[in-house]
């Protein structure tokens, strides 16, 4: 039998688990987002990340460049402008060359921005953990039932991303734009003919998409209480995420990022030390750390590539005979 | 035949400005493929054109210099001149010629198939990366030629049947009123009676909207019955070029693409003849 305050703990846990997955679907969505428009795998998405939550060091305590400081909302806003000039500048200086080419050279270039990115980073703040303004650490919580709470940062993640969610999957449905970038997609050439501007989809693709991640790595920043370079990670947790949601499928992305985000608060806190779960199903004392959370995506990812390679959401190509 | 002679006997002596002008044009690939050299077109405004040749004769690598879309592919035109309602287009983008009047609809029926129906011909409101208008008297043009289309609105694309894709992917062009509507193979693995109809619209089309087509197309006699003005097409060279009534009665063109017989108009089945060997 599940007691009432081991129940109460696995809440707690399936919240905070849920927390994380709506920072983790910010991330995740700007990835589907880019695959979804330009069919382009964004290996540097844990590192635009890394720069969102950097942005605000910069700009938040005037550390590095100490004349660039501004209060903490101006920090913020500034941050999500230079997101959308990040993106429209991306367009015009590295992608737009290699429009009609093969996106497999696309995809070799944002391993190379990961790289610019981080090691941009890394020169500018080093290695070690960054504090955020006062203002951006958020101490309080919202109480839930069960006696159950949520951190502030994880909050906002999870109204913000619930909000992106739904904002993207209308923009998409119902909107002309919408339906262009669909197109260009699916077809650029085809769209091209039609008086589609495939420099600018791609541009308007990746100012979205850096936007949404750059606000996704602040808010993970927010909830450690600052930046460090772990934050770069993201990107590889989240191709789990998006995997299982089927790479294309922005909702895809978001349910796969919360399940993601369950699965390692749930491995990291039952998997310690490695009983809890485990034992009264097998009689073995199995000593797993706290870092089998960081696993179980993985496998995750390996599972479903065998079982379901088009995910949950994806679209299946379809194939008349 | 020289490149000089070419241009020679290609300008037609008619009095109106052509639509669209080919002077003495060649056309490279990847900047080392000749695929195109030294023809030289002029399309009427008004006018069904035919572009016929075999497979890799450049008919296709033609229309899409014209629409811009071939730059896109490494094409350049590296020798003489592409004019467009008198204007030098050469090299230009398939933004710019979008602009100016030019739909192009590319060979295979590229529906864009996660889309539907519905959505695809919301694509043909686009200008330039910008929407022009929107309000449902700009699909009635598509729903007055194809009122098939109206009945499958909802369906996703990719599951029309071939002849509804061909369909839909003239309506869509139609949307964005062209002046001159570039087709590449509208015949292809369509079945005979839908061959008919697609062409039958064509020419309602051409003479109710005055839109100038140039239509390539391996179906050379359905082509040439449809066309006012034909070209013939073979290692990136025009090699025979006449009126549409004319042409149909050439011998090269009644033994090789027509078949003498009368019975077979699929070039597919004749390939095996060496055309040009015959026609020097």
């Amino acid at each position: 039998m599940v007691s009432a305050a081991e129940s109460a703990t696995l809440f707690q846990i399936a919240v905070e688990g849920v927390g994380l997955g709506a920072l983790y679907a910010l991330v995740a969505m700007g990835f589907a987002l880019i695959y979804k428009v330009t069919g382009v795998l964004n290996f540097a998405q844990g590192q635009i990340a890394l720069v969102g939550a950097y942005l605000i060091v910069l700009l938040g305590t005037g550390e590095a460049i100490d004349w660039l400081q501004v209060s903490a909302p101006v920090a913020v806003a500034a941050a999500v402008v230079v997101g959308i000039v990040l993106g429209i500048l991306l367009e015009r200086v590295v992608f737009r060359p290699f429009i009609g080419e093969p996106v497999l050279s696309v995809i070799i270039v944002t391993l190379a921005l990961g790289g610019i990115f981080s090691g941009f980073v890394n020169f500018l703040f080093g290695q070690n953990f960054k504090g955020y303004p006062d203002a951006l650490v958020l101490d309080w919580s919202v109480g839930l039932p069960l006696g159950a709470s949520i951190p502030g940062s994880y909050a906002i993640a999870v109204l913000l991303s619930l909000v992106i969610v739904a904002a993207l999957m209308l923009f998409f449905r119902y909107t002309v734009t919408g339906s262009i970038l669909r197109a260009a997609a699916s077809d650029e050439q085809a769209a091209m003919v039609l008086g589609v501007s495939i420099e600018r989809t791609i541009a308007v693709a990746w100012a979205l998409s850096i936007t949404i991640t750059t606000v996704g790595g602040m808010l993970l920043a927010m909830s450690s209480g600052g930046a460090s370079v772990s934050i770069e990670d993201t990107g590889i947790i989240i191709l789990a995420a998006v995997v299982f949601g089927g790479l294309d499928s922005i909702p895809g992305a978001f349910v796969g990022a919360i399940v993601v985000g369950l699965l390692r608060e749930l491995g990291s806190y039952y998997f310690e030390g490695g009983t809890a779960i485990v034992a009264p199903v097998v009689d073995v004392q199995l000593n797993f750390g706290p870092g089998f959370g960081n696993i179980l995506p993985l496998i995750l990812l390996l599972v479903v590539i065998v079982v379901k390679p088009y995910g949950l959401f994806g679209t299946e190509r379809i194939e008349r005979l | 035949m020289t490149a000089s002679e070419t241009t020679e006997t290609a300008t037609r002596e008619e009095p109106d400005r052509p639509v669209v002008e080919l002077d003495n044009v060649e056309i490279v690939y990847d900047r080392h493929f000749l695929a195109v050299q030294g023809i030289s077109m002029a399309v009427d405004e008004g006018d069904i054109v035919a572009l016929l040749g075999p497979n890799g004769a450049g008919k296709s690598t033609v229309l899409k210099m014209i629409s811009g879309i071939g730059r896109t592919e490494r094409g350049e035109v590296t020798r003489g001149s592409v004019v467009y309602d008198g204007e030098d287009v050469t090299n230009d983008g398939a933004n710019e010629m979008v602009d100016r009047g030019v739909t192009h609809i590319l060979e295979g029926r590229r529906v864009f198939e996660d889309l539907t129906v519905e959505e695809n011909l919301r694509c043909g409101l686009y200008r330039g990366g910008r929407r022009v208008r929107f309000d449902e008297d700009d699909y009635r043009i598509a729903f007055e030629y194809f009122p098939q289309l109206e009945e499958i609105l909802d369906l996703k694309a990719g599951y029309a049947s071939g002849g509804q894709q061909q369909m839909l992917v003239v309506a869509r062009a139609l949307i964005h009123r062209p002046r001159l509507l570039l087709l590449d193979e509208p015949s292809l693995g369509l079945a005979p009676k839908l061959v008919r109809d697609i062409f039958e619209t064509l020419v309602e089309i051409n003479r109710e909207e005055n839109i100038t087509m140039m239509i390539a197309d391996q179906n050379a006699k359905r082509t040439l019955e449809t066309a006012d003005y034909g070209y013939v097409m073979e290692n990136g060279q025009v090699e025979l070029h006449d009126p549409a009534d004319v042409l149909v009665d050439r011998e090269e063109i009644k033994e090789f693409y027509l078949g003498t017989s009368g019975d077979s108009s699929q070039y597919t089945d004749i390939r095996h003849y060496k055309i040009r060997k015959r026609w020097t």
